[in-house]
């Protein structure tokens, strides 16, 4: 499903992102792991599209198709999602109305026909129940005075709307107290199918004992230095990250 | 190097001089034209228009030894299919700045709503109108409100008699400009105690030649009477207004200004309004939606001189390409105004490297017990938000128009009026591109 291959990119000049390679096929769930700094976040931005990395090497392939090459809002209409790690206040620009816009702008297209109005309702009913999400909050502006808790919610509650094939949740878990961070993950696990994939960034393992990655890799200045099952997580909350630093270092 | 010739206000003055012979209010009309002609067209440096150098702006695009005064070219029939859709409803024309009954229609009756020219027979009859005309101008220092007052003909005046709920009543202003050409038009309107009127004004034009409006509107609302007055500001690169709109409040009364700007060579709002009792409000808000190479300019001055009344101001300005906008908002708050609420603030998003915003609030404050405060804002689009919306697959023109058109749904939301306020809405999605 997707394809990254020695990927270069930076921001103002500097380097953050040194030649990742990656593979993930559909039904699987990775984990990106690593320390502040170590380019988790904008590996997740430069997949989303955000326009202030550069990518200056290497090739991203998405269902065959340069996902490079697209502008963000192409890549969410073919099925691309990002979770973000501080989702954005938008004051004055109801979560419906938002969501509503969103929604006809992918379905137009892939030539289906808008939604109306109420389909529309009926689908942001059935989508609230996964995560938990009450109408008072969708018909105040987007994010505005959320909580923590309720702005990953939402974000979540996007990704059931919008039914990605391939969703990017970044440290989504940063902030959360437990029973949010529950019904997050449970959120996730209900629209994982076995065409789509998931990529979990996040600085620490607790989020992968409710979202069980297939593999987990570590990123550490740029570069993916170690890939494992989720063993390896556990082994990283266990010992942090020195003992892969100083591997890395030998090698 | 000035362009204005020494003796533009002599030109622009002169043109009108048979008035002073003609009408009762030739005394009136006497000391308007020397208060003019003593303090002049705004110099370069005069504070007050600063950032608008109106006499260098009108001396390059009118020459004022040759204007006409059309007659007009519109018929009664071309006016009327221009009315919004409201027979429950006043629609009243003016034809060059001129009041035109003829072409008018009114539902309300005179029980309710006196609706009248001002001319010289109603000057002789009508004893309010007499006493109330330029009166509120009388201590505003504004060249342009003299002018207006030595010039005018056949003004409009609106009349809400006590306790009445009126009709909605639409102004339309039909102008003329073959040739460059000059309109006065003037409305005094007398809201009597627990009256309501609502007032929305439009202006139309025919020609390609260039056009100063200069108007005056003059207001004075009785103990618990309210004031709405919206101005739908939508012309063409051609047009040029300066706008003076003077309001006096009694206590317990309410007035509600609205004021949208949407294209036009130059426009100078002049919004003045004196809460001369106890327990006034008075709201004001604007939008400014600006391209091509617009400049408007909304100078505005609340007076609170007694305890216990509230003023909110809200202006909001979107300003793209090479347009211009100026906000100066005054507020004063005199020493016996104790307990004053006072709110201004004025919020610009500017969309382009050409375009520029000058904001100016001033705040004088004598009384020691109220709260007043003000802000100013002037910023670009936040891109990150524009980044999240497009992350949920909305295209980024359209990411944009929502943003801006919630930025601005707040003063839009004040307009009561469901014609004005659809065609606002229309106005801003047009010319976000969605």
């Amino acid at each position: 499903m997707l394809e990254i291959k020695n990927l270069h990119a930076s921001v103002e000049g500097k380097e953050i992102l040194k030649g990742i390679n990656l593979t993930i096929n559909p039904g699987e769930v990775h984990a990106i792991m690593g320390p502040n700094g170590s380019g988790k976040s904008t590996l997740a931005s430069v997949l989303a599209g955000r326009e202030e990395f550069e990518v200056t090497e290497g090739s991203v392939t998405y269902k065959g198709i340069d996902l490079l090459e697209l502008a963000p809002e192409e890549r969410a209409r073919e099925g691309v999602f990002l979770a973000f790690q501080y989702p954005v206040e938008i004051p004055g620009v109801t979560t419906t109305n938002f969501l509503k816009t969103a929604v006809n702008q992918v379905r137009e297209s892939r030539g289906e026909k808008p939604l109306d109005a109420v389909s529309f309702l009926k689908l942001m009913k059935e989508k609230m129940k996964l995560v938990d999400i009450n109408q008072s909050l969708l018909s105040r502006s987007l994010n505005e005075g959320f909580s923590g808790g309720e702005k990953k919610r939402n974000e979540i509650f996007q990704m059931a709307m919008l039914e990605p094939a391939l969703s990017i949740l970044d440290e989504t878990d940063s902030g959360l107290d437990i029973d949010a961070l529950k019904i997050v993950a449970d959120g996730v696990n209900t629209l994982k199918t076995k065409e789509t994939a998931t990529i979990v960034v996040t600085h620490y393992q607790r989020l992968l004992n409710y979202i069980v990655p297939d593999f987990v890799h570590v990123l550490l200045n740029g570069r993916i230095v170690k890939s494992g099952t989720k063993a390896l997580a556990l082994e990283l909350e266990d010992k942090g990250y020195d003992w892969i630093k100083e591997e890395t270092a030998a090698v | 190097m000035e362009v204005v010739d020494r003796n533009t206000e002599e030109l622009l003055i002169n043109h009108y001089s048979q008035l002073l012979e003609t009408d009762p209010l030739g005394g009136l009309r006497k000391a308007a034209r020397e208060a003019f002609l003593k303090l002049g067209l705004p110099a370069k440096k005069a504070e007050a228009y600063k950032y608008t150098l109106i006499a260098r702006i009108l001396g390059k695009n009118f020459d004022f030894t040759a204007l006409t005064e059309p007659a007009t070219s519109w018929k009664k029939e071309a006016c009327q299919d221009k009315f919004y859709p409201n027979d429950e409803a006043n629609h009243l024309v003016f034809t060059n700045g001129l009041y035109n009954q003829e072409f008018s229609k009114i539902k309300s009756s005179s029980a309710d709503l006196v609706i009248e020219t001002i001319d010289s027979q109603s000057l002789e009859n009508i004893a309010d109108l007499k006493q109330n005309l330029g009166a509120l101008t009388d201590d505003k220092q504004d060249a342009f409100a003299w002018l207006n007052l030595a010039t005018f003909s056949q003004g409009l005046f609106l009349h809400s008699l006590k306790n009445k709920d009126n009709l909605p009543t639409y102004i339309y202003h039909f102008n003329d400009a073959p040739a460059a050409a000059v309109s006065m038009p003037r409305v005094l309107a007398l809201v009597e105690s627990g009256s309501r009127l609502r007032v929305y004004e439009k202006t139309f034009r025919s020609g390609e030649a260039n056009h100063l409006t200069n108007s005056l509107v003059e207001v004075d609302v009785k103990a618990n009477g309210e004031l709405r007055w919206t101005k739908l500001q939508n012309q063409t690169m051609a047009d040029y207004a300066i706008e003076g709109f003077y309001g006096i409040q009694e206590r317990d009364s309410r007035i509600y200004t609205n004021t949208f700007t949407f294209k036009t060579a130059l426009t100078r709002n002049n919004l003045y309004l004196s809460l001369d009792a106890e327990n006034c409000e008075t709201h004001m808000h604007g939008l400014y939606h600006l391209n091509q190479t617009s400049h408007v300019d909304n100078y505005t001055s609340v007076d609170h001189t007694k305890p216990n009344s509230f003023s909110n101001e809200l202006y909001k300005g979107i300003v793209d390409e090479k347009a211009h906008a100026v906000f100066n908002g005054k507020i004063y708050v005199r020493p016996q105004a104790q307990k004053t609420n006072a709110f201004q603030s004025n919020n610009n998003i500017i969309l382009s490297d050409d375009a520029k915003v000058n904001t100016k609030p001033q705040l004088e404050i004598w009384a020691d017990d109220v709260k007043c405060s003000h802000g100013c804002t002037t910023g670009q689009l936040d891109e990150e938000a524009i980044f999240y919306l497009r992350s949920r697959g909305i295209a980024k023109q359209h990411a944009k128009a929502l943003m801006l058109n919630a930025f601005a749904s707040e003063t839009v939301q004040e307009v009561q009026d469901e014609h004005i306020r659809a065609e606002v809405e229309n106005l801003i999605l047009n010319k976000l591109g969605v």
